[in-house]
């Protein structure tokens, strides 16, 4: 009977219930989309972010951070738990060399790194890393090194000796000389441009350090950090300590990384790891205000639609109470209502929803979505939460109706 | 009197609206089973006598039983439920709810007081004469077919008291001899008492016993002694 009575209320004045059904179907489909299309912006937000430098700096594990590590282990930065979340790496070996161009000659930090290196690693993907990989960002006049004798110098240095692509600099460590061929200059606004940048295995054999690197740099996707993040991990219980661990905070990342090259101290880079949270956190904000902005507004529709409604059937609800509904009888009724429209509201603002999430993805970010199962249970929720928050005042209006004066003014 | 025969019995009951008096200190007794014709102009208290009588509004003054249940310490729900179980309302504009059929009018109330069961519904249109407009809406009913079906929703769950607000006031003469007797059937048959309201002598003569109202005050209490042929 509630069904029957709840159907055809609603039948009864299409109208006032199509209005009511469309406004469900606005919020539910704004929330749906914000909620669809949010893992979308923060995972786009996130590699947008991580081309903007590495956030986790490698070094040899002693105080002053002097020392070497092994080239061959950086293979495993690929095995790591968290190896889906490392988007790209590059080792560095660093030494001070005499450089010779043009004339003129000046000691410079001579950096030996990938440019860009196929990485193989039984059972997963090929993967490039380098330079090319962590820092896209890096403006460069001429090209990248393809030949293990070419160079590219820092734009400062580049400037002082006289020297741009198409050059040559000779470079003098310890007695051994390599001549390198200059196909570019860097310009990155920082230290960069003050060295000089050569393929790892040439500034091994020039340095004598054949295997060896001073440090990686490690650009990783990874959750902006809170309170629970920035807890030691030495200070955590069994449990907590998995949740972290299990959880992509550049801490946990970072320490992941550590435990697979020997030797080795990872940190964050904090500039960049705070930024990086920073943004990330106001982004999060940002959707859920949007997303709780989008069910207000559609609950204060609903209300005002549900009070127009109301006001038209105060008689029906009159009698009701007349004949002996109480309140909760009379709740029921009216929740019936809510529910019913909730249940197609919901379905029908999921779809459009998910339509919306798809547009703004293949738009804005031009990649295809795919909705996750939970943004169903999002729709739903967000449906019922915009009928029912609508509905809260026309119901205490409903319950206070008093039958004598309502079926009087009939 | 005993008290088990007694469906009504106020004490001087009386109902202010503000500076305004609706009704003033009125003793009645009405027996179970009894037909009370409550007359007056406009104004007089006879509906305020109703409602609180239907447990629909309260008294600010006295005390008012009605089947044996004080009504002046119950609570909204508590009123409510008295009125699902004690009470059936008849109203002067029958007050059906227009999207459903005569059958769902009746099987509303049904759900109200607690199980609905079609087979009963359907019975008590039929005992009222109309049994071949069950599933017509009451848009299409004439106004004594409505106010047929609002007695078989008053009835369906065997009140004690029933209640009816000026019932033939819409009515043709035909129409109004036609609901009258219908009430002195079922009236016979389950039992129930009555307290019509109406301003029409006529109609009052259908009842027991007649009360005349006047600026909320009880003016005459008669015997009438009999139904009219």
């Amino acid at each position: 009977m509630l069904l029957l009575l709840t159907k055809k209320a609603l039948l009864s004045r299409p109208g006032s219930t199509l209005l009511l059904l469309f406004v469900v179907i606005l919020g539910t489909a704004a929330a749906t989309a914000l909620a669809g299309i949010y893992g979308e912006i923060s995972h786009k937000m996130a590699l947008e972010l991580r081309s903007y430098g590495a956030n986790i700096l490698v070094e040899p594990d002693s105080p002053d951070g002097s020392g070497h590590l092994l080239e061959e282990d950086l293979a495993r930065i690929k095995t790591i738990f968290w190896k889906h979340n490392i988007k790209g790496f590059a080792p560095y070996l660093y030494g001070a060399a005499t450089v010779t161009a043009s004339g003129r000659s000046e000691r410079a930090v001579l950096a030996g790194t990938w440019f860009a290196k196929p990485i193989d690693v039984p059972g997963e993907v090929r993967t490039v890393q380098g330079v090319r990989v962590i820092a896209p960002w890096w403006s460069l006049q001429g090209g990248y090194p393809a030949a293990a004798d070419e160079a590219v110098v820092g734009a400062a240095l580049a400037r002082r000796l006289r020297t741009g692509p198409g050059g040559t600099v000779t470079a003098l460590y310890q007695g051994r000389e390599q001549q390198f061929k200059v196909v570019g200059v860097v310009t990155t606004g920082g230290y960069e441009e003050e060295q000089f940048f050569a393929p790892l295995p040439t500034v091994q054999g020039l340095l004598g350090m054949e295997g060896r690197i001073s440090r990686v740099l490690v650009s990783a996707l990874t959750v902006p950090m809170d309170a629970f993040g920035r807890t030691d991990p030495q200070t955590m219980s069994k449990a907590d300590y998995e949740k972290w661990y299990c959880t992509a905070y550049v801490t946990a990342v970072a320490k992941n990384i550590e435990e697979a090259l020997r030797g080795s101290r990872a940190k964050p880079v904090w500039q960049i790891a705070s930024a990086e949270g920073a943004l990330l956190t106001k982004l999060d904000l940002l959707m859920v205000l949007l997303t709780v902005m989008a069910v207000a507004a559609s609950a204060t529709a609903v209300s005002a639609c549900a009070m127009a409604s109301m006001a038209r059937r105060n008689a029906e609800i009159a009698l009701m109470k007349a004949l002996g509904a109480d309140s909760y009888q009379i709740a029921l009724l009216l929740l019936g209502e809510i529910v019913l429209l909730s249940l197609l509201g919901g379905c029908a603002g999921y779809l459009l929803g998910q339509y919306l999430a798809e547009l703004v993805s293949s738009r804005v970010f031009s990649s295809s979505l795919t909705s996750p199962a939970w943004l169903f249970s999002v729709a739903m929720v967000s449906a019922f939460l915009v009928a029912l928050l609508g509905s809260l005042v026309p119901l205490r209006r409903a319950l206070l109706i008093e039958p004598v004066r309502a079926l009087k003014q009939e | 009197m005993e008290e088990t025969q007694v469906i009504i019995r106020t004490e001087q009951l009386g109902r202010r609206y503000g500076a305004i008096t609706a009704l003033t200190s009125l003793d009645l007794v009405v027996e179970k089973g009894d037909w009370l014709t409550v007359m007056g102009h406009s104004g007089s208290g006879k509906s305020t006598l109703l409602n609180l009588l239907g447990g629909l509004d309260r008294p600010t003054e006295g005390t008012v039983q009605v089947a044996g249940q004080d009504l002046s310490g119950l609570s909204e729900n508590e009123l409510a439920r008295f009125r699902r179980e004690q009470i059936g309302i008849i109203f002067q504009q029958h007050h059906l709810i227009p999207y459903l059929t005569a059958l769902e009018n009746v099987m509303m109330a049904q759900y109200i007081h607690s199980v609905v069961d079609e087979v009963e519904a359907r019975g008590a249109l039929e005992r009222v004469g109309m049994g071949h407009r069950l599933r017509n809406r009451p848009g299409e009913l004439s106004g004594g077919e409505q106010q047929r079906v609002c007695i078989a929703r008053a009835i369906i769950n065997s009140p004690a008291l029933l209640l009816a607000d000026e019932p033939t006031g819409n009515l043709d003469g035909g129409a109004t001899r036609m609901v009258l007797e219908l009430l002195r059937e079922l009236r016979a048959e389950e039992g129930f008492s009555i307290v019509l309201v109406t301003h029409n002598q006529e109609v009052a003569a259908w009842g027991d016993r007649t009360i005349q109202m006047d600026d909320g005050l009880v003016i005459r209490d008669d015997l009438v002694g009999g139904t009219p042929a």
